[in-house]
């Protein structure tokens, strides 16, 4: 099995996996290299345009990594959204 | 004062028309269905609830907040912003956990993850208070603008409270949602456009970015372009301890719900999204756009640092970047640069026009008190709702300058106390409606007595906001786990369903084994 992977059943999807794991630590990540980058960049210092640079790279990475688990995730649930809203809708009526 | 030309005039007429006749475009959509005032018919594309949450969180005070702190702390200023990191880690856990649930607002989720007395408890609760602070924050943002307008054109500041609060509250009454979202996404390119512009325009005015850091060494204030320049661990005003609690803040709220007080706008994009998949991008895409914002403002504030290094009052220094904009920019763009200070106001009134009006319809109207009432019915409420946040937004404005102090001390009744059980509700299935109850009972009681009565009475020395946090944190703890505990688990029913819908991360291990024994997983 690849490190990272790409293939999912919509109910593989729906566990907590290493793929998971390794998106929220680079995400908060992602916004500091963005953030730092960008305001280093506009004052023209070399190391703000690689920083920012780093955080596009891993930007992409990290919709590589996850889009596939969350394109399963949101598969197998809209199968069963409608249900839910009826369910939803009856017990704001206090119908269930 | 600013003199207009007609060039200006012309920007900003048909700004506000573009602004108001796409939103109103929308009225056959909103007026269909509750689900379409308050949700857009839960069908939007990642990006347009995407642009919604950049705009929404672009203000007219945004601005102002930034400079204040990058002109007194420089790039370090920035992680002051960095609180939306609980983005970051809330749209692959929580958002899509919410997602799931499919509820209209935070309340209405409360009744999902709880039963009983306590879930209806809370659910009224927190509707409750959210009417209220939708209309603290609108009376706020409002007074920003009326500052601005004064600035500007030496209106009396209530003119500028309610002029564009009710220029946008037309689209905002016809089309609900479908006019916020709609008007949110042209209203976040404009505004996007106007900071980039406006940033690096009033950077080369300031001599371009080579001279501007040049300057910042030749005062010795090189500390300033360093984003990790801090007082010392504890010492000063901008620790080491500071930052790493922010960070606890920002990265572990993301794994909770209603961990900080943006939880409750996004609540609402998230549901509007059309898929999982979408209410996570646009949580993530909208609230990186946010961050990079501030960095764009920040680079544009060192520039009116250098050229007005003296400034000493908060006041004088926290308009810099309006400042850089009227005093630079050309005749004819002035209008343009209004234009889209009108816009990032907009964007934001709107929002909590139409997001208080959903407390008020869903979960206060709609579940408490007329359950049977038709699509029409429910829509007209919203508008009504709508006109109630309106009006309420222009008596808390104009006593604002009075109560601010009250305002800062309402955000921490929603951070400190609420935080820790906001995670567990999410992560831990033994946590109950009645621990969360107490947590945000106990959290009013503690906040009043560290904040306001306990120093006064010199019981308590005056803590830093990062120590409020932790002390805040401690005492509810010891209060609502107790509670949790001595009283009953929800019920193993209600705990499955939720499950099986939701399928939340973390300590749910007895729920997870009782639903795959019924076969439900």
């Amino acid at each position: 099995m690849p490190f990272i992977r790409r293939q999912w059943t919509s109910r593989e999807a729906d566990e907590w996996t290493r793929e998971d794991t390794i998106t929220v630590i680079i995400s908060p990540l992602i916004y500091v290299l963005l953030m730092i980058g960008t305001a280093l960049s506009m004052l023209g210092m070399w190391y703000g345009f690689v920083i920012l640079a780093t955080g596009i790279v891993l930007m992409l990475v990290m919709i590589w990594i996850i889009n596939p688990k969350l394109s399963s995730v949101s598969e197998g649930y809209e199968k069963k959204q409608k249900g839910y809203i009826e369910e939803l809708e009856r017990s704001v009526k206090w119908e269930e | 004062m600013v003199h207009f030309a007609f060039l200006d005039w012309f920007w900003l007429v048909t700004f506000i028309l573009l602004m108001i006749g796409s939103g109103a475009l929308f009225y056959r959509l909103g007026k269909r269905s509750e689900a379409d005032f308050f949700l857009a018919g839960r069908g939007l594309p990642w990006w347009l609830p995407a642009s919604s949450v950049y705009a929404t969180h672009t203000a007219t005070d945004t601005p102002m907040w930034v400079a204040g702190v990058v002109y007194k702390h420089g790039l370090a200023g920035l992680w002051y912003g960095f609180f939306a990191a609980w983005c970051a880690v809330s749209a692959f856990v929580s958002t899509k956990i919410f997602r799931r649930s499919l509820a209209y607002s935070q309340a209405e989720w409360q009744t999902l993850r709880y039963g009983g007395m306590p879930a209806e408890l809370l659910r009224g609760w927190v509707a409750g208070w959210q009417v209220f602070l939708n209309m603290f924050i609108l009376g706020w943002v409002g007074i920003a603008m009326g500052k601005v307008c004064h600035f500007l054109f030496g209106w009396p500041p209530w003119m500028g409270l309610t002029i564009f609060s009710t220029l946008c509250a037309v689209y905002v009454l016809a089309a609900g949602y479908w006019g916020v979202v709609m008007a949110d996404f042209q209203q976040g390119i404009i505004a996007f456009i106007a900071i980039a512009f406006v940033s690096i325009w009033g950077m080369y005015a300031a001599g371009g970015p080579h001279a501007i850091v040049a300057r910042l060494h030749e005062m010795g204030l090189s500390h300033m372009l360093n984003p990790f320049s801090f007082s010392g661990f504890t010492g000063g005003d901008f620790p080491v301890a500071w930052f790493i609690t922010m960070l606890v803040i920002g990265i572990l709220g993301g794994l909770g719900m209603a961990t900080a007080i943006d939880w409750f706008p996004e609540a609402q994009r998230i549901q509007s999204a059309r898929t999982v998949k979408d209410a996570s991008w646009c949580i993530w895409a909208g609230q990186a756009l946010v961050v990079t914002r501030n960095a764009l403002w920040a680079a544009a504030i060192l520039g009116f640092f250098v050229l007005y290094p003296d400034l000493t009052q908060v006041k004088d220094y926290e308009m810099a970047w309006f400042r850089l904009g009227f005093e630079t920019l050309p005749v004819g763009m002035i209008g343009f640069f209004f234009a889209a200070i009108v816009a990032i106001h907009l964007s934001t009134i709107s929002t909590h026009l139409n997001l208080g009006a959903v407390y008020i319809t869903r979960d206060l109207y709609h579940h408490y008190i007329n359950p049977k009432a038709d699509e029409r019915r429910l829509v007209w409420v919203g508008r009504v709702g709508t006109v109630i946040l309106l009006v309420g937004s222009f008596i808390f404005g104009s006593i604002m300058e009075n109560i601010t102090e009250w305002l800062i001390f309402a955000l921490w009744i929603m951070a400190a106390g609420v935080w820790l059980p906001g995670i567990l509700q999410v992560m831990w299935w033994r946590f109950n409606g009645w621990g969360y109850l107490t947590a945000w009972i106990f959290n009013l009681v503690f906040s009043w007595l560290v904040v306001w009565v306990l120093p006064a009475f010199g019981v308590l020395p005056h803590l830093k906001d990062y120590q409020q946090f932790w002390l805040l944190m401690f005492l509810g703890a010891i209060v609502f786990i107790p509670v949790t505990l001595l009283t009953k688990a929800e019920s193993m029913d209600k705990l499955v369903k939720f499950y099986v819908m939701s399928r939340p991360v973390g300590w749910w291990g007895p729920v997870r084994r009782e639903a795959e024994r019924r076969g439900l997983l």
